[in-house]
């Protein structure tokens, strides 16, 4: 199993130091985190990254995962579009429904801990069931404009935690409880963001079909019309009239969302015969093989009009590869304009973008080298373990403003 | 005569508390810097010396940093960047300043528009985990040698934390080499450096070479 230790070397040395002092304060307590699905989405793959880590740590951590019906994650996902502004009225048959299974899996589970950390609008209602502990309702999803009514409901939830947490300060709340802010991470350890020779690199492009004769730009995700997948291909165009170079569109099949469907097609149609355009049709869990394409790239795009966080973002620039981005969501984050990367704001923009790098290699280098160490800095999992329990250390001395571990 | 006690170094990092409040505009930036704890006084006055960046920002302050970037009102932003923090015995003394800085633009200047959606200032404030270390110096020369082998967190909680926020009278660098190594002429000179002007690297180095010169 892996552990802290084998991130020496890799992450910020003053990190590993300040989880290990503040772990020996907390060992032998306990830690449970509660979520709505075990594999699939970044939450669970936070998990699966981090459970480990902080057992190795000498806590004693549990990861439950709720069972729930259709009709609940219907409910669920209306109050996720909901929260991020796509106004769904969630009726009161709905809102039953959210507790009778939030009811029957805090009965299965029960959650007993001494920190206690419940993700997303799901498993929210758990509250109901704290006996003790400290409660924090960890947010992943964007809620900085919500629909009004969902959020006043779920806000009435919420104030009954002792915490909160965000990815992103906008995405914060007038609540009344504490709220903390944790910038979602990459595990350098990971199957997508480990070391791989420049033969495993070669055969993935080899495998797809995709020869590294030319400059390659390559943007990954699903082909959601918000990734505007449309425009990086218009963008390449444009800076095909000065370069000769390849464009690879990686993402999912999308096979049981409508919508996702329309914009491959849209996209396939675009694309027509150019023999340089390569749409990669990966299946899910293709981390190694996304980790190889973006190894073996010149430049990565994520020219998204909307995000959440965007991560594969931080992903690509942890490759030392200058990323251009639209300036949405926690893109802004990843990206330090002209040191990681641009940030654009139209087709042309990241034409431009991209001809300048691929006419200045040296400088494409030297921000790929800086993107790296952005990343270890901020993005890595071990800054994500020493919040943990950082919140947790400071929750349990509220009202010191500076604490001595 | 006596060892002096030694100097035991501790370094830090902030943990960030959102506040929920947000600022669209500088009078919406005034008025919530009016009411918001001095913590998150500090934070946003000082976020630039402990935050890990690959380029340190134009400006050494957030406030001067939003109304440049988000704004465009660069006049505003130098009156902000120009205020030293180290000129004030207390964080409401800041406080007053930067509403003093924010009301004379408002009188002399038409109010700018307001940022775009999703640039607004955020209100954050930091709580700052300490955590100590196992170096130590009980001489001068010790003491450059710590310099040196410190994180950069340390230097900054000794130095700009201790004074502003911890409420001491100096930083904790110079009160050690005055008190405890008995070099007054040194701890004036490191008491009377403007950090405001380095990032703590370079005042880090700075420091070691004032040391240097008495060694």
């Amino acid at each position: 199993m892996r552990g802290i230790a084998d991130y020496k070397g890799i992450a910020e040395q003053g990190d590993l130091r300040a989880i290990e002092a503040m772990a020996e304060k907390l060992k032998g307590r306990t830690m449970l985190h509660v979520n709505s699905t075990a594999e699939g989405g970044g939450v669970a793959e936070l998990l699966q990254r981090i459970v480990p880590l902080l057992k190795d740590l000498g806590l004693d951590v549990r990861w439950e995962v709720m069972k729930g019906t259709k009709p609940f994650f219907e409910v669920t996902k209306a109050v996720h579009n909901s929260l991020q502004g796509k106004g769904v009225h969630i009726t009161k048959e709905m809102w039953d429904e959210y507790e009778a299974v939030n009811r029957e899996n805090a009965e299965r589970i029960r959650p007993d801990a001494d920190f206690v950390v419940i993700h997303d609008p799901q498993p929210a209602l758990f509250i109901d069931y704290k006996k003790r502990g400290v409660w924090l309702w960890r947010c992943h999803i964007d809620i900085s404009g919500p629909d009004r009514v969902t959020w006043y409901f779920l806000k009435n939830i919420v104030e009954r935690y002792d915490g909160s947490i965000f990815s992103v300060s906008n995405f914060a709340q007038s609540v009344s409880i504490p709220q903390f802010m944790m910038q979602p991470s990459i595990d350098p350890l990971a199957d997508k963001n480990i070391e791989l020779s420049e033969e495993e690199v070669r055969r993935v492009f080899e495998r797809h079909n995709v020869p590294t004769d030319k400059p390659i730009l390559l943007q990954v995700s699903r082909f959601d019309p918000f990734k505007d997948p449309l425009g990086v291909i218009e963008a390449y165009r444009l800076v095909k009239k000065y370069h000769d170079c390849r464009l690879v569109l990686a993402g999912g099949t999308a096979t049981d969302d409508p919508e996702g469907e329309r914009v491959l097609k849209e996209v396939l149609d675009k694309a027509g015969a150019d023999p340089d355009i390569h749409i990669l049709l990966l299946p899910p869990f293709s981390d190694k093989e996304v980790n190889a394409l973006q190894r073996g790239s010149t430049i990565v795009l994520q020219k998204s009009t909307r995000e959440g966080f965007g991560l594969v973002v931080a992903e690509a620039l942890w490759k030392k590869k200058p990323v251009i981005g639209g300036d949405v969501g926690g893109i802004p984050l990843q990206i330090v304009e002209g040191v990681t990367g641009y940030l654009v704001h139209s087709v042309e923009g990241a034409a431009y973008r991209i001809r300048q790098l691929l006419m200045n290699p040296d400088v494409a280098k030297r921000m790929g080298e800086a993107a790296k160490e952005h990343i270890r800095k901020n993005f890595l999992v071990t800054r994500n373990i020493r919040n943990y329990l950082a919140i947790w250390l400071s929750m349990e001395h509220r009202d010191e403003k500076v604490i001595y571990i | 005569m006596a060892e002096p006690q030694p100097f035991r170094f501790f370094e830090c990092f902030a943990l960030i508390r959102l506040t929920g409040r947000r600022a669209k505009d500088i009078l919406e930036l005034l008025e919530i810097i009016k009411l918001v704890s001095k913590g998150s006084i500090f934070h946003h006055m000082h976020q630039y010396f402990i935050k890990p960046s690959i380029v340190p920002p134009e400006f050494p302050n957030d406030f001067a940093g939003w109304v440049a970037d988000s704004l465009g009102e660069e006049n505003l932003a130098e009156g902000l960047a120009n205020l030293n923090p180290f000129e004030f015995e207390n964080i409401e003394d800041i406080r007053s300043e930067l509403v003093r800085i924010v009301t004379e633009h408002l009188k002399n200047y038409p109010m700018p528009r307001p940022c775009q959606s999703g640039r607004e200032f955020m209100f954050n404030e930091g709580i700052t985990i300490v955590l100590p270390t196992d170096i130590v110096a009980a001489t001068l020369h010790d003491f450059a040698r710590a310099l040196r082998e410190v994180d950069q967190s340390s230097i900054y909680f000794h130095f700009y934390e201790a004074r502003l926020r911890l409420g001491k009278e100096r930083d904790d660098f110079s009160q050690y080499v005055d008190e405890c190594l008995e070099c007054p002429g040194l701890a004036s000179r490191i008491k009377s450096m403007d950090p405001y002007m380095y990032s703590t690297e370079v005042l880090r180095e700075k420091i070691i070479r004032l040391i240097e010169e008495v060694l």
